[in-house]
């Protein structure tokens, strides 16, 4: 009897340990169940995975027992694995549990349920976000992962079989998506203990400087590119963002160059991404400290010192580029101010007012004037515009070549954007990450919306502010694709679930349009606007409304918001399962054009 | 031993004295230098119009709107930037203005590169007035205020030609400045 009893005991522990595999798009929560944001798509198990060269295949694997206990979870890959524990955010605004954060595991992981750290009522599933790499090189076939739990509860096995199809994609994105930043005080924020360790000296130490570049690091893996703009609304600037300065006048000169060098050095170079999967090479964009109140004192503005000391140092910075070889990346000449703010009488971002152009036509031609016209250094001028799009887009054709959008205005000027483009101007747009509660699926919009329409890319404009306590009192993350990973004994960021998604849509973007050789452009867009929401590339633009024919000066933004309901709510209906319908799409003309 | 730290005890306050006095000492050069009428022209009337309109459609409304007279808010800014270089240390001169019609508030007109200030909370196109601009407004008598830890502002009144009080000076400084505290 005892016996008997026992085995029935054993049998019910084996029923209890369980192994679930979850697309990319399916997010499940601490009781295993799929999270409410992305309920509306049916809660279909993985079956298989199909997965182009040079590219990630990601998956999520859920355990769950039936009571606490400990567990093993393994993974054995014949590919390039990476294994990361889903953190289990608890929102602040409802208490309600999201899994975004990616804490790195290594395989086998053993671990407990409940979590002790992630303190979890309850808690009875636990998710594991699965990258595999798939090489260039890899021999196209099938592959076979296998999932393996062990607990007391009983031990359970899965296997997915991942098809790797013979299409490379490309290195290069057909979208920059940019990840922005504003000073580097939150380094110190986020890094307590490092910040501790180093002491006084921590923003001058190499671990410091290794901080940033582990930032740039991981946006760059995640095909993304990394912005911090090094001055303030009055024109301050960080000491790593600028050379420092003497002199005031003509003599106005740059007196060293030491932690400016080992901020971007690295950077321009390329040697901060030696050890990455997708190589050394510099970043494309970086901002330029200069502000209506450096290099030059604002004190002259209007006067011929100003000017001195403006081409004084820009030349100097010209010259130190050259001289490095810092050739390949864009430095923009870019400003942040708003008069609201009370610094400098005029707007650099987003110009409102027309008269305020003119500020932009003389650095325009300030900047001309010092550098050299056969300068090897890429420089490019950078406005962020919105209401006067249409206007400065003419009015400063051939001095700003660089138009960071406003997503919703731009929806309505596609001439615009194609008269940009035509002349050979950089055009993205801008928006901010999608909250953890939305769908899935909302992060992959942007990046697609940009391709759609035929721009370079997008900017999320903060992504490494993930508020006081993300953690337990979670904002939402609507500012934040990375988080710190120092809670977790990592001295760098740890991704999120978001910018995994972002970065696969990326690499199926990257592919989809490398097949423009073989296929129309339009046809390859039409095919993935119906795969995504069964829409037509058209539907992602607005109609022309009537407020864009009067001055912008009477615009307000609710009469924008309702210009832009088109999309807006066309894209309120975005399915968690919207980017694998593309996915899905783009494998089949990939492989089907081989 | 102990006469030494004394000694570098009272060469500490004594410092601290100096820092103190130096933005006194430039917050009373701001008296005669600041142009009260030309502060009057800054901002535009159709800015200030919009300053104090809400609409819970459009939270941006008055930040929107609001603009300066270039010509005027440049020649007190460029007076704003001298005054804050009469003292050795990073420090900033602030013009605050009230807002005619609308007692109790007050609202910042200029700000520079530290972005110092004691009062200004990020982003307001005017506040509350503080007790102590309200004294300097009042009675045109310069007040010192220690409210932070750390930070001294020293305020100081802005006549016009009719001598009338038309706003303040803000010049404040922070014993321990932060290289990087608002580059942001």
């Amino acid at each position: 009897m005892k016996f008997r009893f026992l085995l029935f005991f054993i049998s019910l522990c084996a029923q209890g340990a369980e192994l679930r595999l979850w697309p990319e798009y399916l997010r499940t929560g601490p009781d295993g169940d799929v999270v409410a944001a992305d309920r509306a798509a049916p809660p279909n198990l993985l079956k298989s995975i199909r997965v182009a060269r040079a590219g990630y295949a990601s998956l999520q694997v859920a355990v769950r027992l039936r009571s606490p206990g400990n567990y093993t979870f393994t993974v054995q890959s014949p590919l390039p694995t990476e294994v990361f524990r889903e953190w289990y955010h608890r929102l602040e605004k409802d208490g309600a549990w999201y899994p975004d954060a990616l804490v790195p595991v290594k395989s086998p992981h053993s671990a407990r349920l409940p979590d002790v750290d992630n303190r979890v009522e309850n808690q009875q599933a636990q998710a594991y976000w699965i990258d595999v790499w798939v090489p260039a090189a890899t021999r196209p076939g099938e592959y076979r992962l296998t999932f393996r739990l062990e607990s007391a509860e009983g031990n359970a096995e899965a296997v997915l079989p991942i098809r790797v199809i013979a299409p490379v994609i490309p290195d290069e994105d057909v979208v920059a998506i940019d990840h922005n930043s504003y000073g580097s005080s939150w380094i110190g924020d986020l890094y307590s203990k490092e910040r501790a360790r180093a002491g006084a000296d921590f923003y001058r130490s190499d671990a410091f400087f290794h901080l940033i570049h582990a930032y740039h690091r991981i946006f760059y893996e995640h095909r993304g590119v990394f912005h911090q703009l090094g001055y303030g609304h009055g024109g301050k600037v960080g000491p790593e963002f600028a050379p420092a300065l003497e002199g005031s006048g003509r003599e106005r000169h740059i007196t060293g160059w030491d932690l400016y060098d080992r901020h971007y050095g690295p950077l321009f170079d390329g040697t901060a991404f030696r050890d990455t999967r997708r190589g050394a090479r510099p970043i494309p964009f970086a901002y330029l400290p200069i502000n209506p109140e450096w290099p030059a004192s604002y004190l002259w503005w209007g006067e011929p010192g100003y000017e001195a000391e403006f081409g004084n140092v820009v030349k100097e910075m010209e010259r130190h580029f050259r001289e490095k070889g810092w050739t390949h990346t864009r430095l923009e000449l870019f400003f942040n101010h708003k008069k609201r703010y009370m610094g400098f009488p005029w707007d650099g971002d987003e110009v409102r007012f027309p008269k305020d152009d003119y500020y932009f036509k003389e650095y325009g031609r300030m900047f001309r004037n010092a550098v050299p016209k056969d300068s090897p250094v890429q420089f490019v001028f950078r406005a962020d515009s919105s209401w006067t799009m249409e206007q400065q887009s003419k009015e400063l054709a051939g001095i700003v070549n660089m138009w960071i959008c406003s997503d919703g205005i731009l929806s309505w000027y596609p001439g615009v954007a194609r008269e940009m483009k035509r002349r050979g101007d950089i055009v993205w747009f801008y928006s901010g990450p999608p909250s953890v509660t939305e769908v899935s699926a909302k992060i992959t919009e942007f990046p697609f919306q940009a391709w759609l329409w035929g721009v370079d890319g997008f900017v999320h404009w903060l992504t490494v502010s993930a508020g006081e306590d993300p953690w337990f009192h979670f904002d939402g993350g609507g500012t934040a694709l990375v988080y710190s990973g120092e809670r977790f004994g990592i001295e760098g960021p740890i991704p999120s679930i978001r910018l995994k998604v972002q970065r696969n849509a990326v690499q199926d973007l990257a592919l989809l349009d490398s097949l423009r050789t073989r296929r129309p452009i339009e046809e390859l867009r039409a095919g993935a606007a119906r795969s995504f929401n069964g829409s037509k590339p058209e539907d992602w633009w607005n109609p022309r409304p009537a407020i864009a024919d009067r001055p912008p000066i009477e615009w307000t933004n609710g009469e924008i918001r309702a210009a832009t309901a088109g999309t807006r709510n066309m894209l309120r209906k975005t399915g968690p399962g919207a980017w694998e319908s593309v996915h899905a799409y783009i494998m089949q003309m990939a492989e089907g054009l081989q | 031993m102990r006469y030494a730290l004394w000694l570098a005890l009272a060469a500490a306050l004594a410092a601290e004295d100096r820092f103190t006095q130096q933005l006194e000492e430039t917050a009373r050069v701001a008296s005669v230098m600041v142009d009260g009428d030309v502060c009057r022209r800054i901002v535009t009337a159709r800015a200030m119009e919009y300053m104090l309109r809400t609409d819970p459609k459009d939270r941006f409304l008055a930040g929107d709107n609001y603009d300066v007279n270039a010509d005027a808010f440049d020649s007190v800014k460029k007076t704003l930037i001298r005054l804050s270089r009469l003292v050795p240390f990073p420090a900033d001169a602030n013009l605050w203005m009230p807002i005619p019609g609308l007692p109790g508030k007050v609202r910042i007109v200029i700000r520079n590169a530290n972005e110092l200030s004691q009062f200004w909370p990020w982003g307001a196109l005017y506040q509350n007035m503080e007790p102590e601009m309200k004294t300097v407004l009042e009675t045109g008598r310069r007040v010192t205020v220690a409210r932070k830890l750390g930070w001294v502002s020293a305020l100081a009144p802005v006549r016009d030609s009719l001598g009338d009080i038309v706003g303040l000076v803000e010049v404040a400084g922070r014993r321990n400045p932060d290289a990087r505290e608002n580059v942001k």
